[in-house]
């Protein structure tokens, strides 16, 4: 109906009606407020304005001609008549632009963007598929990051936990270990009122501990004092948490263990053998370790049941300490010198012979470092820690190399959207034409960028439960698909989702709707190539990101390489450990002779000294003989070895000769290392003599020096060799096997008879090998992981390029049609669409190298033993980004390049 | 176009619109009508009508300036549309033919 011919109006007479002249006399009396008030809430919100203000209007007429009992009578009739409780506001029916976030709106945005996306599946797809795989990529890395970053922070009082750790300097070595003295948390809580409680635990190696019948082998056991769990926060299922721990010899098992042992049977009260510990009692049951722990016990026994030395010195218990709230670290820390002088001056005349002050003067030092609970995983190196702990290192890498990826993904997602923007220039003239305002086209296109994301993030939480399992294997962790759920993971997840769309839809979004109608409808604007600046702005640093990734891939590698490839000094092939020797007890020195006359077994030692994995540890002071009193005092590492050990590992002596039984005066005698025989100063040790200090009290003792052995790596190459001191002796914890066959099987199999024969604990064993390259598990981690998030960085740019040749070529159909006709070949033809890309990805390289090599030598800092990073490393990683680059773009050039002219010009 | 049906209140409220021109709107129309015709009419069921009105097409309606009485509020002024007056018409000129075929006598008879 033609309502829109209406005149247009002037504004309402200047002579006021009558009714408005009446109601502008001031009157006192209103309509009843609860009609009014009626009006106002259940009121047609269309017309409520004009119906309020006419009824106000008709009552004042009304009050004047009727009364006012009759008006406010009219007045409820009418309001009363006037309400409509179900009516809606309508939208204006006047033409406005609708507000751009209007259900409406949105609705509409959706289905453009869905139309849009099936119109072009192609690129819809790649869009998808690379977004999708970086989002996976990010979603594992941040399941492993926040884990690692969730280390002890579920304890109730983690930021007032401290460890107490040792850290001295003695002779110019530095001394940093993670436990301190025994009496050093009993005394803190006496002496300072800021300190709440403090725990203490000891690990005191394995045990097997025996059932019944059953024996199992527990690595994890700590003796731990009663307020463990007071302080950490892991609940006890079963038992009196106040009293769990206090007698001698109780224990207290973690679920899993429980059940192994017991099986649905009540633990408490039942006993168990603890290796040579004896008899103890299970006084409670509680959950099993939280993964993000740093440390994971199967089993804690009572600290009564172990002997502690009771000295600050030479013995040393993990401590921890609970501050009053309130109470700060630092002033604790201003505490530290007056403790060490209280107690520990007295101990320091006995060790080393001098007092503290001398001590001091000397340059030595000793004190407490205190480190947050929270800070351990991540932050702490020391000797002796519980765990190996992970590196905050790792976390940045990989944190980088996620945002690197998202980069990555990203820049396909605009790079697709801009070079497919021409397309929809003359969309957005008509819009603009039909009365789009560049608000709504914005959002139009934001929206399509959206709705990928979120499509992505579907494919990519398949992905994720796709992988997790070799996930987790991987990155030893065990992650469910559950943990992508918990917390503010969810809505996190969804939040920077929303944010990557309105990011990775801003350039296109406000490229496009910023076109002119009247220049795109003519043609003017071919957008598609105008934003080819930033295009290749975006790829180069695309594949500035793929080629460092390959290039820190192949250094990782290399470095690998060499350190497992490097000669150790010692020959860690056909070497079989035999684990838990100590449990024979005095009949391992029998065993090994017994062992040693196989066939197959070329030398047998008493090895519980070994340079890769679990060995014992020890450390002595020592003094050269000869010098003056003060001379100084180096603390070295030590060894405890039998005449068999050098043999059987192939370690070669440089001078001297090995230890013997023909020379009974080899109690007395030590080899040491080369590095050492460096660190004491001596060209030709042999014969030179050394006091060991090592347990003060006068327990000094002089040992002459027999021989000295080739420098081999007994620690990992993260640091360089250190002197070494090799006592004779035997240490029965393990026993190591030089052998010699190819039938390890049948080998295997007479060992374990010969080990029933003489003992009922497990049978177990390793290679020396094997111990060896797991050192570098954690390397070897970090360069799997490496690789393959440098392969993914490459396929997700490879996507994008791909989608960039197929849309060139697309926009290129008539040129190439034209040349062909003129009677360009395909070669020339591919060349030509090749280049561009080329171009892009020789500038990448050029960029890339310098950066990479930067990171990469600053990660190669940490190792003693280095690889050069070589000028091939950058050739290659560059030979490999051209290659991939000029297949993934061949593909469209060599397809357009064939196609028949006569199709390509006859469109249109 | 189908004919829109208009009842004998709404041709009453349109005429009257039509009636009062720039200064149609809920009150006047109301007190005009009830001027003329003498009979009380509820004002919500101007109001209604005047809706109905506007929904067939035959009335367009535009707010007015704010106002200082009235609490402030503007008044919805109302104007008959090319529909309306085209209605208005079809009307009269129903009622004409009507009449124009009435026999003069029956017209005497009525006292006319």
């Amino acid at each position: 109906m033609g309502q829109g011919a209406g005149v247009s109006r002037e504004k309402p007479c200047p002579v006021l009606p009558a009714p408005c002249q009446k109601a502008m006399k001031p009157t006192h009396r209103h309509p009843p407020t609860w009609a009014q008030k009626l009006l106002e809430a259940f009121g047609d919100p269309n017309t409520l304005e004009e119906v309020q203000g006419d009824l106000l209007e008709l009552y004042v007429h009304w009050v004047e001609t009727v009364g006012e009992r009759k008006a406010r009578w009219r007045y409820v009739l009418s309001a009363l008549k006037l309400l409509r409780p179900l009516a809606k506001r309508r939208s204006s029916e006047q033409y406005t632009a609708p507000f751009s976030f209007s259900p409406e709106m949105i609705r509409n945005y959706l289905k453009i963007a869905w139309r849009n996306l099936v119109l072009h599946k192609a690129f819809t797809a790649i869009n998808i598929v690379g977004l999708a795989v970086g989002l996976a990529t990010c979603l594992l890395i941040v399941l492993f990051v926040t884990h690692e970053l969730s280390y002890d922070r579920y304890h109730a009082k983690a930021d007032r936990i401290f460890r107490m750790t040792t850290y001295g300097l003695v002779s110019g070595k530095e001394i940093k270990t993670a436990y301190s003295g025994v009496p050093a948390g009993p005394t803190l809580v006496h002496d300072y009122a800021g300190v709440e409680a403090t725990t203490r635990f000891d690990q005191a190696g394995t045990h097997i501990v025996k059932h019944n019948h059953d024996s199992f082998k527990e690595e994890h056991v700590a003796f731990a004092d009663s307020n463990f769990f007071d302080v950490f926060s892991i609940s006890l299922l079963k038992g009196n948490p106040k009293t769990v721990l206090i007698e001698p010899n109780t224990i207290v098992l973690t679920e899993t263990s429980a059940k192994k042992y017991f099986g649905e049977q009540d633990p408490i009260g039942q006993t168990l053998t603890v290796g040579e510990r004896g008899l103890f009692r299970v006084t409670g049951v509680c959950q099993d370790v939280p993964s993000n722990t740093h440390f994971h016990y199967d089993m804690f026994g009572s600290m009564r049941s172990i002997e502690l030395r009771n000295t600050w010195l030479n013995s040393g218990v993990y401590t921890y300490i609970v501050l009053r709230p309130g109470y700060s670290i630092a002033e604790l820390k201003s505490k530290i010198p007056e403790l060490v002088r209280k107690h520990i001056g007295t101990e320091i005349q006995q060790l080393f012979g001098i007092s503290l002050d001398e001590f001091y003067r000397k340059g030595d030092e000793l004190g407490f470092v205190f480190q947050p609970i929270t800070d351990i995983h991540l932050h702490s190196d020391l000797e002796s820690e519980v765990e190996p702990n992970s590196d905050v290192k790792y976390i940045y890498i990989f944190s980088i190399i996620a945002v690197f990826i998202l980069l990555v993904a990203c820049i396909n997602f605009m790079n697709l959207s801009t070079a497919g923007s021409a397309g929809r220039a003359k969309e957005v003239g008509i819009r603009k034409v039909l009365g789009s305002i560049q608000q709504q086209l914005i959002w139009q296109f934001l929206s399509e960028s959206v709705l990928v994301t979120f499509m992505a993030l579907l494919v990519a939480i398949g992905m994720v439960a796709l992988v997790l399992p070799s996930y987790n294997q991987l990155s030893d962790k065990q992650f469910g698909i559950t943990s992508l759920l918990t917390g503010w993971m969810l809505p996190g997840i969804l939040l920077s989702c929303l944010l990557i769309g309105l990011l990775a839809g801003s350039y296109p979004a406000f490229f496009l709707s910023a076109f002119k109608p009247v220049s795109v409808l003519k043609g003017q604007i071919r957008a598609g190539f105008r934003s080819g600046w930033l295009r290749n702005t975006l790829v180069t640093t695309q594949f500035v990101v793929s080629i460092g990734m390959i290039i820190g891939t192949l250094v990782v590698y290399r470095q690998l390489h060499f350190i497992q490839n490097k000669k150790v000094g010692f020959d860690k092939d056909q070497v079989l450990v035999l684990h838990d020797s100590y449990t024979l007890g005095a009949k391992g020195k029998a065993f090994r002779d017994e062992l040693a006359k196989l066939s197959q077994v070329v030398n047998a030692t008493q090895a519980g000294y070994l340079p890769a994995g679990a060995s014992n540890n020890a450390n002595d002071g020592f003094q050269p003989d000869g010098g003056s009193d003060q001379s100084t005092i180096y603390r070295e590492k030590t060894y405890y070895i039998d005449e068999n050990y050098l043999p059987t590992l192939g370690i070669h002596l440089a001078q001297g000769r090995n230890f013997s039984k023909a020379f009974p005066s080899d109690s007395a005698a030590v080899l040491i290392n080369e590095a050492a025989a460096k660190r004491f100063g001596w060209k030709t040790p042999v014969g030179h003599r050394l006091w060991s200090v090592g347990n003060g009290q006068g327990n000094r003792r002089l040992y002459t020096i027999v021989g000295v052995v080739k420098d081999f790596h007994f620690e990992s190459m993260h640091q360089q060799i250190a002197p070494l001191v090799m006592y004779y002796g035997a240490d029965n914890y393990q026993m190591a096997l030089r052998i010699r066959t190819t039938d390890i099987p049948g080998l295997l199999k007479t060992l374990e008879q010969k080990w029933r024969a003489q003992s009922d604990n497990p049978f177990a064993y390793s290679f020396l090998n094997e111990r060896f390259n797991r050192i570098y598990q954690s390397e070897q981690r970090v360069g799997q992981l490496f690789g393959i998030f440098a392969g993914l960085t490459v396929i997700i740019s490879c996507l994008g390029l791909f989608g960039l040749a197929m849309f060139t070529a697309q926009q290129r159909t008539k040129e190439i049609g034209v040349r062909k006709v003129l009677g360009a070949s395909v070669g020339s033809v591919v060349a030509l669409l090749s280049k561009d890309f080329l171009k892009l990805v020789v500038v990448a390289i050029i960029i890339a190298s310098p950066l990479a090599w930067y990171a990469m030598s600053r990660w190669l800092q940490d190792f003693a033993y280095k690889i050069d990073i070589e000028w091939w490393v950058f050739a290659l990683a560059g030979f490999l980004a051209i290659a991939i680059a000029l297949l993934t773009v061949s593909f469209q050039s060599i397809k357009a390049a064939l196609m028949n002219p006569v199709k390509s010009l006859r469109s249109e | 176009m189908k004919r829109a049906f208009l009842g004998e209140f709404e041709e009453i409220v349109l005429l009257t619109v039509a009636v009062l021109g720039e200064s149609a709107y809920g009150v006047t129309v109301t007190q005009e009508i009830e001027q003329k015709t003498g009979r009380t009419v509820g004002f919500s069921t101007v109001h209604t009508t005047l809706q109905r009105l506007g929904e067939k097409g035959f009335l367009s309606s535009e707010m007015g300036g704010a106002t200082a009485e009235r609490g402030g509020r503007r008044k919805r002024f109302f104007t008959v549309t090319a529909a309306g007056r085209r209605a208005l018409q079809e009307v009269k000129q129903v009622r004409e033919e009507l009449w124009g075929a009435l026999p003069p006598q029956t017209l005497q008879l009525m006292g006319g």
